[in-house]
């Protein structure tokens, strides 16, 4: 009798787990799958590009590297901000172009031309790339990025994402 | 005295519900021990943390989380609203302060054995704060919207991109996107003012269950202090509200003779700015610069991984019921060595970029 008795005493705790257990995982759930979805939906999100015209080739002086602004309207959101930044274009003699990112492939800070070494420098870890991108000296591994160009009616289009 | 127009002051405290509370703090003793100077960092943190949500709960009434405006409302607070540059501060000198103090708290607690039995959980509670800290400063940095806080952002969140296989998605989600735009500024601002500070209240109550629960830790002249009490009211309490005076005071003062920094509108065609790292991360940013090509992950992962599961494992690692210093040499050997190690690297990225 004794022992039917705690059997019985067992059973209940066991199903008052389950219960319990069972109606806080409906509950984490409900409430959390909805606040989930809304706090990571934006991160889902694949990025966009977007052709950016930078003006007549023939302003670009052939044997130079150089840098070319840009400013456009994003939509970020809810609102519609200008993203800013620059871009460095390199110009053959042979006017071939290629277009880097000015984003340092170390730690994200920008790089900037140096005439007299014929060199990017990044002057956040003194990361070196050569003319062509590809890094020479400090901690950067990666060549600078390569963007996507294209000339349209004698204007530079760069192809810029984000 | 405690007479107020015929109610007396327990009347009130009954009425409230408050009287076998009130009681319980008159009558709680904790041993004297606790009076030693060296034990007050962890009082001075709270004050701290009390000036810091205090300060940015209200510096918050005059913030616009928008990379139009967020600019230009802190710098109404700070140069147009009265005491505007007392609050930023204490709020900006108060979080230096306090990862300062948080050091010493560690290395305290480290050098007394506080970690040892049975306070292994205190520890690793306070391990889990302290990591948690770099959250606040990686989104609070961001809010005023200058050029620091807008390319340290860009550095940190190049660092977070690097991780593999997760870090462009951790990148999107900490921004809501790709963008470093009102997005992000938003995220960063409610997860500052609201959610790390929930999270951050929570670890401190689980901090404080191991502390009350599992004791202070033994004082280590093993004299008979600790067998001695004092009444936690008024004695306690007291001192605690004395380091708040104080400490406000001279938080105060120093933002009073050197506001806070503000520097120019983020700029991100700004190719002249280098961001600098901050003193607190001198010694990471070093390592980072260290090991280069396929070893970088070495600097990046690796060692401050190493580091923080050194931090966590320690009480479970050092466990003997030794807990004077001379006695445990190994382990502080090896603690003495990543102290010189984090000073060293400390020291050559301060050489490189603040001189």
């Amino acid at each position: 009798m004794r022992k039917r008795n705690q059997k019985e005493s067992l059973h209940s705790k066991r199903r008052t787990f389950i219960k319990t257990t069972f109606l806080c995982s409906g509950a984490a759930i409900l409430t959390g799958f909805p606040l989930v979805s809304y706090f990571i939906a934006p991160a889902l999100k694949k990025a966009t590009g977007k052709w950016v015209d930078f003006g007549a080739v023939e302003k670009l002086t052939p044997g130079s590297i150089e840098m070319l602004t840009y400013e456009f309207m994003v939509k970020d959101g809810w609102m519609v901000l200008p993203q800013r930044g620059f871009v460095w274009a390199k110009i053959n003699k042979d006017q071939n172009i290629k277009v880097f990112s000015s984003t340092c492939t170390h730690l994200a800070c920008n790089v900037i031309w140096q005439e007299e070494s014929n060199q990017f420098i990044c002057p956040c870890h003194s990361g070196r790339f050569d003319s062509n991108g590809k890094p020479v000296a400090g901690p950067p591994t990666k060549p600078l990025a390569m963007l996507k160009h294209k000339i349209e009616q004698d204007n530079l289009l760069v192809y810029l994402t984000f | 005295m405690n007479k107020t127009a015929g109610i007396s002051l327990e009347t009130v405290f009954e009425r409230l519900a408050l009287d076998r509370i009130i009681k319980r703090l008159k009558e709680l003793d904790v041993p004297a021990d606790a009076l030693t100077w060296h034990r007050f960092f962890g009082a001075l943190l709270l004050a701290l943390l009390v000036l810091l949500f205090l300060s940015g709960a209200f510096m918050s009434f005059y913030y616009s989380p928008s990379p139009g405006s967020a600019y230009d409302s802190v710098d109404y607070a700070l140069f147009t609203v009265p005491f505007g540059d007392i609050i930023k501060g204490i709020h900006h000198y108060g979080w230096n302060l306090f990862l300062i103090v948080m050091g010493l708290h560690l290395v305290r607690g480290f050098w007394v054995g506080a970690h040892k039995p049975p306070r292994q959980l205190t520890w690793v509670s306070g391990v889990i704060i302290l990591l948690l800290i770099p959250a606040f400063i990686i989104t609070g940095d961001l809010l005023p919207w200058d050029q620091k806080g807008y390319w340290s952002t860009q550095v940190r969140i190049s660092i977070m991109r690097s991780v593999p296989f997760v870090g462009d998605f951790m990148v999107r989600l900490l921004q809501g996107g790709p963008l470093t735009g009102i997005v992000a500024l938003t995220r960063f601002y409610v997860l500052h003012i609201l959610f790390l500070p929930v999270l951050l209240t929570f670890l401190l109550v689980i901090h404080f269950h191991f502390l009350i629960q599992r004791g202070l830790s033994d004082s280590l002249s093993g004299d008979n202090l600790s067998t001695k009490t004092v009444r936690f009211f008024p004695v306690m309490v007291n001192r605690w509200l004395i380091l708040f005076l104080c400490v406000t005071l001279v938080l105060g003062l120093i933002s009073w003779y050197w506001p806070a920094p503000l520097g120019d509108p983020a700029d991100p065609t700004d190719s002249t700015y280098v961001p600098k790292p901050e003193w607190w991360v001198l010694f990471l940013n070093q390592l980072v610069s260290i090991f280069k090509g396929p070893l970088s992950v070495v600097g990046s992962v690796i060692i401050p991984g190493g580091l923080v599961g050194f931090l966590i494992a320690l009480p479970f690692i050092d466990s003997s019921p030794e807990r004077h210093p001379a006695r445990r040499k190994m382990v502080m050997l090896v603690a003495a060595i990543i102290a010189i190690a984090v000073l060293a690297l400390s020291i050559m990225g301060y050489l490189e970029h603040h001189v």
